[in-house]
């Protein structure tokens, strides 16, 4: 045998047995428990963020929409959960086409001269124009932060949907007044999704002076509709991460990709003297294991103690299940979160499993549209600290 | 004897009509503009059908690959017959083709599938028995069996082809057409049956609530290894077994198991190794997820989820498969100058390096182009739909078209079969176990294992220099 032919079988011999060791490495290694000490130990940053003495949050309204089937059939109907929210012809951006052939643009110029001031001829004309008006409900909360001091400061967590039904929700919990008289700091607006957002002009119609935060990764629409809205404020795009607000509260930008052409959420922490962590959302895309996960890595609070949380928590917003969502179900419970004020998109099916798996769910009053008491509805509060 | 598309894919010359890589650029360009157009007309979510929904688009582009591979693998054509093949313009061909197609997925999905199993034994097939039941609405009916049927789907992906290309067809080898496709249809059907109830029906049995205890188990038995509830993890690895499937017969010919000579020893090592390297891939790419992301967390969402992670892996390996037969059918399997084992090794490590390029590509531009968002995970996000639509109209293109119009199909002459066989057999035979292979393959094996410890040390600070995601 030539020396060129043994060279050639080594060579050949040590390709296929680098295939047979690479692979036999990646199958036996790979998922082993030796893995794990590999991991990077990152450790947590502790960043202060202060101290409050109690959050309130008062439910503006948590009933985003009012009938699943209706609004599900709409997204089935325009082409699915991909599909631009701006295309659907919902309110307030219909354009008298149907479903799936709205647009901003086209939406926005039939109302924009009536932005701010008149929301009822606006609203009149969307209803005209746009599929299932009477569906639009909206999300929207008070939240009033008690300072250490005593002195006790406002914000408001997003805007809902409908004006009408904004409208109403914002003078039954007396936040027209409140806007009026400028006792409310600032919005926080959690994400661009129309039942969170598209209801700006509520708030701006009251003042439109408002201090706004929305997270980075708006779409051109969504920037756009705070100018067209009438908004005359200072305006920040938090950028994504940890932004300090007041002593005791904080918001945090999650850069995530969400159904209907959404992109980033913003939810709010706040440190509870003697307590612990609260966290408040809008529908906390990011999930709210991740969410109490960052602040674990992110924050130093009080106790090291996960206390609450309230908001929607995004889990079977369309009364839909999977799997995964058994995973948190079945998880949750390491996290040691002491009160738990859910609604809107938790979904009931998902708060009904809570209870059943004997975490502490706050429960409501199903009042004024909200269906369920296995939550807290519309015009509850729940106060931590 | 009518021999319908016996060999047909074997016996056919494709002759380049232009010289050097023309032809391939001219294949790739045309066939990226057929999958933007069609991609506009039935998936994207701002086209006309809009069918990503995201299930309903992925349960009907799973199955076409599925009818493909029924179409000329398992029945070779049948009942096109050989001279019609051979005659008949590419773009006749291949509309009568994708046509017969996509009328046997629509009877198989409507039919099969929505019409008989979900009116009379598993509800969640038919949209309207899930419909029927409180709290679901008709969009999430849709979708949840379009899922079961999908997932169905995933497996036969793998059995399917893993039946000619692993077992030679056998026992079935020496009959004709149709008995020999009826026969191996139906066992592929009859194993993806098996293996759908012990994966994925589990998964369908919790997506209820309440759980279904009595009809499946719940909770699912892989849930402590797998870190989830979830069917994904299966998803994970039939994808894998899907994909390798096509390497083991595309980039690699076989190789290893070609020298193999008793043919039952043969044909069982390639259907059994095929899972142990899809397995190996499986546990390799969650991993890689572990070191680039950070642990997995149960029972969040998204990027940090094991049930995502899973799916991720099934994402990913489909990103190897685009490359590979690229590489098969438009580069004629280059390179073929080496020894098959150097030969394997050069495609393996280019669709490697490709795939890489196109996942980074992919993630970095997809969303301004195929209206989906920027992003890793989404929960209505499956890189699988562009990937396996891309590969579909590949496939129409490669078996059903013969590369029109950058090739010219000529059908061999007997004297080339010969020769071509003769080639094929005298690689195989080249390969021998001397002593010298023997060390070689020592000495690879320690190479590959280094090579796998060096790319886990080296994975996670690869990841922080690449910015994969635009801000």
């Amino acid at each position: 045998m030539s020396e060129n032919i043994k060279r050639r079988d080594f060579l050949k011999g040590a390709v296929t047995g680098a295939g047979v060791g690479v692979l036999g490495a990646m199958g036996l290694y790979s998922y082993s428990g030796a893995r794990k000490s590999l991991f990077t130990k990152t450790d947590r940053k502790m960043t202060d963020i202060g101290t409050c003495r109690k959050v309130k949050v008062t439910n503006i309204s948590e009933t985003s929409w009012f009938n699943n089937q209706t609004l599900v059939g709409d997204i089935k109907g325009a082409g699915g959960l991909l599909v631009d929210q701006y295309s659907y012809n919902w309110p307030p951006f219909g354009n008298g086409k149907g479903l799936g052939k709205g647009s901003y643009e086209a939406g926005m110029a039939m109302i924009k001269e009536y932005l701010p001031h008149d929301l009822d001829k606006a609203w009149e004309i969307a209803e005209a124009n746009s599929v299932n008006p009477e569906n639009a409900g909206g999300y929207a909360a008070l939240l009033e932060v008690e300072e250490l001091s005593g002195n006790t400061r406002k914000f408001l967590l997003d805007s809902g949907w409908s004006y009408k039904w904004m409208d109403e929700c914002f003078k039954r919990e007396g936040i027209d007044k409140m806007l009026e008289n400028r006792e409310i700091e600032a919005l926080f607006i959690s994400h661009e999704h129309f039942d969170h957002y598209w209801g700006l002009p509520v708030t701006l119609k009251y003042d439109p002076t408002i201090t706004i935060y929305i997270p980075e990764g708006f779409y051109p629409e969504g920037k756009q509709y705070i100018k067209d809205a009438g908004h005359t404020g200072k305006l920040v795009a938090v950028k994504s991460g940890l932004c300090k607000h007041i002593p005791g509260m904080a918001s945090y930008v999650f850069p995530i990709p969400i159904i209907c052409r959404v992109y980033g959420e913003q939810s709010l922490y706040f440190n509870i003297k003697d307590k612990g962590l609260v966290s408040v959302t809008g529908c906390c895309h990011q999930g709210i294991i991740r969410f109490a996960e960052t602040a674990y890595n992110e924050l130093k609070y009080e106790k090291d103690q996960c206390h609450g949380i309230y908001g929607g928590l995004h889990i079977s917003p369309f009364d839909d299940w999977d799997p995964k969502y058994d995973d948190l179900v079945i998880s949750l419970e390491r996290y040691g979160f002491e009160r738990i004020g859910c609604n809107h998109c938790t979904g009931v099916l998902c708060a009904k499993k809570f209870i059943t798996a004997g975490y502490p769910v706050v429960e409501g009053t199903a009042r004024f549209r909200s269906k369920d008491k296995a939550y807290l509805g519309n015009g509850d509060t729940i106060t931590f600290g | 004897m009518e021999r319908y598309g016996e060999q047909y894919l074997e016996e056919r010359k494709l002759v380049k009509r232009w010289a050097g890589p023309v032809p391939a650029i001219v294949s790739l360009v045309l066939t990226l503009a057929v999958f933007y157009l069609t991609w506009w007309i039935f998936q994207d979510p701002r086209g006309l059908m809009r069918m990503y929904t995201p299930y309903i688009g992925y349960m009907y582009c799973r199955w076409w690959l599925i009818m493909m591979i029924w179409m000329v693998y398992i029945f070779d054509f049948w009942p096109f017959k050989r001279k019609w093949l051979e005659t008949a313009h590419p773009l006749v061909k291949g509309t009568v083709l994708t046509l017969v197609s996509v009328a046997i997925l629509l009877a198989l999905v409507k039919g099969f599938f929505e019409g008989l199993l979900g009116n009379f034994g598993l509800a969640y097939f038919n949209p309207e028995q899930l419909e029927k039941l409180p709290g679901v609405t008709s969009f999430f009916a849709v979708e949840y069996a379009a899922l079961a049927i999908l997932m169905f789907a995933a497996i036969a992906s793998w059995l399917s082809p893993a039946w000619v290309v692993a077992m030679e067809n056998a026992p079935w080898q020496k009959q004709g057409q149709p008995v020999r496709g009826f026969s191996i249809l139906m066992v592929t059907f009859f194993l993806s049956t098996v293996v759908y109830f012990v994966t994925m029906h589990p998964h369908m049995g919790i997506l209820y609530h309440p759980w279904q205890y009595f009809t499946s188990i719940a909770p699912p038995y892989w849930e402590q290894f797998a870190d989830t509830v979830s069917g994904n993890f299966h998803v994970s690895w039939i994808m894998c077994c899907t994909v390798v499937v096509w390497l083991v017969e595309t980039i690699w010919e076989r190789y290893p198991f070609n020298l193999i000579r008793h043919d039952w020893t043969r044909r069982l090592a390639t259907f059994f190794g095929i899972i142990l390297i899809a397995l190996a891939m499986h546990f390799f790419l969650y991993f890689a997820q572990e070191l680039t992301w950070g642990e997995a967390v149960r029972g969040t969402r998204r990027a940090f989820a094991p049930d995502w992670r899973w799916l991720h892996v099934g994402e990913m390996a489909i990103f190897f498969l685009v490359p590979a037969l690229f590489l098969t059918f438009y580069c004629d399997s280059w390179p073929k100058k080496f020894s098959m084992p150097v030969n394997v090794a050069v495609r393996t490590v280019i669709s490697l390096v490709a795939a890489v390029l196109l996942y980074i590509l992919y993630y970095k531009t997809s969303h301004l182009f195929l209206g989906t968002q920027k992003g890793f995970s989404h929960p209505q996000q499956f890189p699988m739909i562009p990937m396996i639509w891309l590969i579909n109209i590949w496939l129409a293109h490669h078996w059903f078209m013969d590369n029109w119009p950058a090739w010219k199909m000529v059908p061999k002459t007997q004297e080339e079969i010969d020769a071509a066989h003769a080639a094929k057999k005298a690689q195989v035979d080249e390969v021998r176990m001397t002593p010298r292979f023997v060390t070689g393959m020592g000495a690879g094996v320690a190479m590959g294992v280094a090579f796998y410890a060096v790319t886990v040390w080296v994975l996670p600070a690869m990841y922080q220099i690449i910015d994969i995601i635009p801000k």
